[in-house]
């Protein structure tokens, strides 16, 4: 939303996303550096936030928004490098589409990139080392941090348009109204998806989600069992 | 033979209902389907009094000029990861394969 945002608040977005960029750069540097296994998984998470966040689907209020993708990438490689995986999906659509603008990149990063990743990096810190199942982890860390992208869009938005009646909080109750209320749907099949995707991964590769410590291997050989019935060594 | 497939039928589940709640609130009126953006920038004219054609990017940017070419940027957007998905999962069944020959 290019132009809608005035430019003090552009500023004030920018600078808080750009330290999360510059750290982002660094560890996606020391990670690749340190083992280049990793980059596959890197490039899975990347490309489902470059799919779903093409995807604008229809939802109950009768508007369409797309989901964001990030919650995968926020679990295997954390906050930092996430917010660097956004910036470019938000860089692209920016340049080429239209969708949001440079001025309002900043801002669209701490929703998108930044802001819901990390609120879905406390609840799978929350979740990690419980007996809940692990696909159902994935699936409310993916479905929190879609939610919550769009609570901080409104909040962003009511921040630079306080209604003239009841001020920020109002019109924060306008916008959530027309943002995180249209994500409810999209973010329960987000969630669905990405666990559905992560269960392929620890099929796949069960070592590689362990040696980045995501979950240990008695938690992925408990869901493979589950799903596979099979001990992981023959998987 | 389903046991193992839950997650699978439980997301199938999910879309099924996506796509019939979308039927429903398709077939009443006054639902137009507009990106949720669009309403948000109907909000801020509200608010402001200001007509939503009065706001202009603050940095000129670059609009798709129909809304053909702005679906096809989307499609090569999606495309774009799904071959690299693709492109892994293919690199890591192949590993697994050559892993388990060995």
């Amino acid at each position: 939303m290019e132009g809608f945002l005035p430019w003090q608040w552009c500023l004030v977005w920018w600078l808080i996303a750009l330290p999360f960029i510059i750290v982002g750069v660094i560890e996606l540097r020391s990670l690749l550096r340190k083992d280049r296994e990793y980059l596959p998984l890197l490039g899975v998470s990347g490309a489902f936030i470059f799919i779903l966040s093409a995807l604008k689907l229809p939802s109950v209020t009768g508007s369409c928004s797309h989901p964001t993708g990030t919650g995968l990438s926020v679990m295997c490689f954390k906050p930092y490098i996430t917010a660097v995986i956004g910036f470019i999906v938000l860089l692209f659509q920016a340049l080429l589409l239209a969708h949001g603008g440079l001025s309002t990149l900043g801002a669209n990063m701490d929703s998108m990139a930044i802001g819901g990743p990390i609120v879905g990096y406390g609840v799978y810190k929350l979740l990690k080392n419980t007996s809940i199942n692990i696909y159902v982890t994935v699936f409310c860390v993916a479905a929190v941090a879609d939610i919550v992208t769009y609570i901080i869009t409104s909040f962003e938005l009511a921040l630079a348009y306080p209604a003239a009646v009841g001020g920020v909080m109002a019109s924060f109750t306008a916008f959530f109204a027309i943002f995180a209320i249209t994500q409810i749907p999209l973010s329960i099949i987000e969630g669905l998806v990405l666990a559905l995707v992560f269960k392929y991964i620890i099929q796949l590769k069960p070592d590689l989600i362990e040696k980045l410590g995501v979950f240990s291997k008695k938690q992925i050989e408990s869901a493979l069992g589950a799903t596979t019935g099979v001990p992981l060594e023959k998987v | 033979m389903f046991e193992n497939r839950k997650l699978e039928i439980l997301t199938l589940i999910g879309l099924f209902a996506f796509v019939v709640l979308f039927l429903i609130v398709s077939g009443q009126s006054g639902h137009e389907f507009s990106g949720s953006d669009d309403v948000g920038s109907q909000e801020i004219a509200t608010l402001t009094g200001r007509p939503v054609a009065s706001f202009t990017p603050l940095i000129p940017q670059y609009v798709p000029p129909s809304p053909e070419i702005e679906s096809t940027l989307f499609a090569l957007q999606a495309t774009f990861g799904g071959v690299v998905v693709g492109l892994v999962i293919g690199y890591w069944l192949g590993q697994k394969k050559r892993i388990n020959n060995a």
